[in-house]
């Protein structure tokens, strides 16, 4: 048990088998996925606490420092993490960040001076842009699904998949390797994790005061950030709009009950003037009947009075009664002057009223 | 023969085809203005806290759909408050928008360069540049559409594959779960900040 927990990768598998086995059914019905909120939120408050009192000041020092050399440094740190992301762009067969990497290494290499300047990033060369991949995404292109989002002390915002590829890509670092063959002290490897970490911080110091300032709930912004950052990032593309085109349309047709309350609304005029059409069809027929009761009584009166039969005593053959079909015809007559006949369709010319006429395509064309 | 149809087909998409070029190129123009008018009404440091405020709700609601926007933040509890609710909501929300980001703007110098437009499922996407005059060039990309009217109505602003409507609606969503009063609760935040702002 003891050479289990001694060794890290006995450690990342059980995370892994973790990871596999954790309930993510049930969790994909929580759209959050944010089944550790409670904990999270705890650690949440330490890192802020934590950056409050350290990061910050440490990244607004960094700021105050010339750009030489902090722009060097930098860069050194970026150029450090090459041998991570190309091991990890090979896992996932991807061509072009492969290319990318190799690409921008040798160039920072040679004409950068060992990659203490970004030359592959200047206009002249293209603006290559810097490519980082890490096991997350690795995982994430393997089908790995990225379980929970968690809150890691120090770190960050994770989920559980990616938690598990820090880990693989902080042990399986070439670096790593070589700064123990060489007897290099824990201080000296934390040197470029450190830079990078600082040098992020700072580069976000003013949006993330600013976004926090005006936050009603930093941590669920934060979560929100990371996880769109995070999708776009393991979509592998280089233009980053093309994974951002997508996700206003798919969040909005992906919220059936939000559609359906838009299309409600939508409706709840025409469905109003339909009521108000009804309404009036059914007034009308009502003054029709009223009207033809009316008519058919006065004629019936007129024609039907028993005493108009012994009115006529000389046996004229004039028939005294009404028929039925006299009084449909009155209906008829009646009905034709209140409602108009409905319009047909003769296939010729459409109108607008024809019920298969569509309005949006007449306004498409125009 | 095929070459025939084909020329058929174009011919009866042609006035589509016609109508969202030109349109893609008005989305362009549009950004672009609406860019001049933040730093003519919003930026400008001659004019008061107030006026700032002012042009700043007129050129949101104006130029966003801010209705859409309110009933997309709002997810799924927008079906479950009455209308006078969802008002009141929507006027909070405006006001919150307005308190939070016009400040920003503050003094802000710099350009809005529409570098590219693209029309995709309806949507009108155009890609951008703000060129700040001391600091990084920052990409942008405004998500909008033509309303009834003929109007161009912004629905999103992508920042660097962040949608601004995705992590407002994310951010409600928690306060909501997480306030006993729901969304009332909500709306007392949002009015407690702009009030405080």
């Amino acid at each position: 048990m003891r050479i289990f927990l001694n060794n890290p990768l006995y450690i990342l598998c059980l995370l892994g088998l973790f990871l596999f086995v954790s309930p993510t059914k049930n969790l994909a019905a929580d759209t959050e996925n944010d089944p550790f909120e409670k904990t999270n939120r705890a650690i949440f408050e330490f890192n802020n606490t934590l950056d409050d009192n350290f990061f910050k000041p440490v990244a607004k020092a960094w700021r105050k420092v010339p750009d030489f050399p902090r722009k060097p440094l930098s860069n050194l740190a970026t150029t450090a993490k090459t041998p991570v992301s190309l091991a990890n762009a090979i896992l996932q067969l991807n061509r072009e960040s492969m290319g990318n990497i190799i690409g921008k290494f040798l160039i920072n290499m040679t004409f950068g001076l060992g990659g203490l300047f970004d030359i592959a990033g200047t206009q002249e060369f293209g603006s290559m842009p810097t490519v980082e991949e890490d096991f997350g995404q690795t995982m994430a292109t393997w089908g790995v699904p990225d379980g929970p989002y968690v809150m890691l002390p120090i770190f960050g915002p994770s989920s559980i998949r990616d938690s598990v590829g820090i880990g693989v890509d902080a042990i399986t670092n070439p670096l790593s390797f070589a700064y123990r063959m060489n007897g290099i002290g824990m201080e000296a490897r934390l040197s470029g994790p450190v830079v990078r970490g600082v040098s992020t911080r700072e580069k976000y110091l003013d949006y993330v005061d600013e976004m926090r300032s005006s936050s009603l709930d930093w941590y669920a912004t934060m979560r929100s950030l990371y996880r769109q950052k995070r999708k776009k990032e393991i979509s592998g593309q280089l233009e980053e709009e093309n994974l951002s085109l997508n996700i206003l349309p798919v969040d909005v047709y992906d919220d059936p009950e939000l559609e359906k309350s838009i299309a409600t609304e939508n409706n709840v005029e025409d469905l109003i003037l339909e009521e108000e059409k009804i309404t009036e069809t059914a007034k009308k027929t009502v003054k029709v009947a009223k009207k033809v009761e009316k008519t058919v009584k006065n004629v019936t009166k007129k024609k039907t009075m028993p005493s108009d039969g012994y009115a006529n005593p000389n046996g004229s053959s004039e028939s005294k009664f009404i028929d039925n079909s006299e009084i449909a015809k009155i209906v008829q007559d009646e009905s034709r002057k209140i409602m108009p006949s409905p319009r047909v369709y003769n296939g010729v010319l459409p109108s607008s009223s024809y019920p298969g006429f569509s309005k949006s395509r007449v306004n498409l064309i125009n | 023969m095929h070459f025939k149809k084909l020329f058929l087909l174009l011919l009866l998409f042609y006035p589509v085809i016609s109508h969202s070029d030109e349109n893609i190129g008005k989305s362009k123009v549009f950004v672009e203005k609406l860019g001049k008018q933040v730093v003519e009404k919003v930026s400008n440091t001659e004019i008061t806290e107030q006026e700032r405020h002012n042009n700043f709700k007129t050129l949101y609601l104006s130029s966003f759909d801010n209705y859409y926007i309110s009933r997309f933040v709002l997810g799924r509890y927008w079906k479950t408050i009455d209308k006078g609710i969802q008002k009141q909501f929507v006027d909070s929300f405006n006001n919150y928008i307005v308190a939070t980001y016009a400040p920003k703007f503050k003094g802000w110098e710099g350009t809005f360069k529409a570098v590219e437009s693209l029309f995709e499922n309806n949507y009108y996407n155009v890609k951008m540049d703000i060129l700040n005059k001391d600091g990084p060039t920052l990409k942008m990309m405004w998500k909008m559409y033509i309303n009834k009217n003929k109007e161009f109505k912004i629905l999103d602003v992508n920042i660097d594959g962040v949608s601004m409507l995705v992590t407002q609606r994310a951010e409600f969503l928690s306060v909501i779960k997480n306030h006993p009063n729901g969304v009332k609760g909500l709306i007392d935040a949002m009015n407690k900040k702009t009030a405080g702002s």
